[in-house]
């Protein structure tokens, strides 16, 4: 679970140091419904171009379910802790999340992926 | 507190009135943490539904509420299921990227993998055609089809790439499905298996789940424009509706026996049930907060959905 803590997340966990080629074939579990092409925006989940580091529920331009708009106003920040908890089990993470899939239940599943996303692109400086 | 009842209140007020003394539900609490994604019953009564977290299969039987579970080996992640014309569950088993057969005397699992070449499809939803062939989708972009007979199995490569989701049989035999990512249907040439692809009026609508009524026109979910509308084949028409809500989220579409059509609407974490007649919606909305209903299905006088977000099948029973 994550942590509030003067309205910013309190992290901990998971470093980087896997595999991001490894991570991709992971990704195609994530595929169906995301895409990390900067501008490709038709999947019907968020693109994670850049989502490491994003508040939660902000990339503009999407539908955002309503728990995951309220966990970013709560100060939940998509660091590589919290994409690793998330993953592990959405629903259980973010009851009210609208994301199918049930969950990543290998952490090394977890970091290549997440490895995979830091490096599709950079990180917006400042999440509107 | 104050939070919830406001969301309560916003509910009720946004709602349609909760139907109807002619529906009775029950809920049945399934083993905790298995996220029931996909639910099927059979003629005989017996329930059948995807453990999708656990890697299982599960059985209830309604009478005594009782629940068995099937495990479908390792790194299962098992997303659909349905009745096959041999009265047992086959399930579209994401995890291991096969097609699995469960033999519901026996418990034995047989399985028929996807071709190693098409890597990870990410399966969704299956169908048996009246020829006894299953069709099935996956979501990184394939259909297919399987012949359990001969074991042949061929897989083709979606139109316009990743998308294809539900798919359902019409009373005639012909097999459609939706995509998600892609925003509109397919028929599929059930001798080629070349796909038709079929556009629904509203723009990127996220088309995610398909069922067809007794006359063989064909309802979609709307995922993204949280509209529920039909094609009627014969005519090529189309008609639209907009589920009640400000901002609804069509996720699964079923038609029952009366020709009712029941969708899942998340924005109210409800079941809605549709009247073409009279173009009336009513709403069930569930007491359990996130109930995230996937799929729907039933039987004669049934409408069974799993609550994915509460572990729990749910039945409406017509009286």
């Amino acid at each position: 679970m994550w942590l509030l803590a003067g309205g910013a997340v309190t992290v901990w966990c998971s470093t980087a140091g896997g595999d991001p080629a490894r991570g991709e074939r992971v990704f195609q579990r994530c595929f169906a419904c995301h895409s990390v092409v900067a501008g490709e925006d038709k999947p019907p989940g968020p693109n994670l171009r850049g989502v490491v580091g994003r508040r939660a529920g902000t990339r503009l331009g999407f539908r955002f379910s309503p728990a995951l708009i309220e966990a970013g106003a709560r100060g939940l920040v998509w660091t590589r802790a919290a994409l690793d908890a998330y993953l592990a089990d959405p629903e259980r993470f973010l009851p009210g999340t609208e994301m199918a899939m049930p969950g990543l239940s290998l952490a090394v599943d977890r970091r290549d992926v997440i490895d995979y996303l830091e490096k599709s692109g950079p990180t917006p400086r400042r999440t509107p | 507190m104050r939070r919830s009842l406001l969301v309560l209140l916003i509910t009720l007020l946004v709602l349609p009135p909760v139907a109807s003394a002619e529906v009775a539900v029950q809920a049945y609490p399934l083993p905790p943490g298995g996220g029931p994604h996909d639910v099927a019953v059979g003629a005989d009564g017996i329930v059948w539904y995807t453990a999708q977290r656990a890697g299982q299969l599960g059985r209830l039987d309604p009478a005594s509420g009782k629940v068995d579970l099937i495990p479908l080996g390792p790194a299962a992640a098992p997303h659909g299921v349905v009745i096959g014309p041999d009265g047992a569950p086959w399930v579209t088993e994401g995890g291991t990227n096969s097609i699995v057969r469960v033999d519901p005397r026996t418990r034995e699992v047989k399985r028929w993998p996807l071709p190693e070449a098409r890597g990870y499809v990410n399966l969704n939803t299956a169908t048996f055609d009246k020829r006894g062939r299953i069709w099935f989708t996956g979501q990184n972009g394939i259909y297919g089809r399987l012949d359990p007979a001969s074991g042949a199995m061929q897989v083709w490569d979606a139109p316009r790439g990743r998308g294809p989701y539900g798919i359902a049989t019409t009373p005639d035999g012909d097999v459609y499905y939706a995509s998600l990512a892609g925003s509109h249907i397919v028929r599929v040439d059930l001798d080629t298996g070349a796909a038709i692809v079929i556009e629904p009026p509203t723009k990127g609508q996220g088309a995610r789940r398909v069922w067809s009524d007794s006359r063989g026109r064909i309802w979609v979910s709307e995922w993204n424009s949280g509209n529920v509308s039909r094609y009627d084949p014969k005519t090529k028409e189309w008609k639209t509706w907009k589920l009640p809500g400000d901002s609804p989220r069509a996720y699964a579409v079923y038609v029952d026996d009366r020709d009712k059509v029941w969708l899942s609407e998340w924005s109210a974490n409800a079941m809605v049930r549709f009247d073409p007649e009279t173009e009336k919606f009513e709403a069930f909305p569930s007491d359990r907060r996130g109930a995230n209903v996937r799929q729907i299905l039933g039987r004669p006088g049934e409408v069974w959905a799993p609550e994915s977000g509460a572990d729990r099948l749910v039945v409406y029973r017509m009286k």
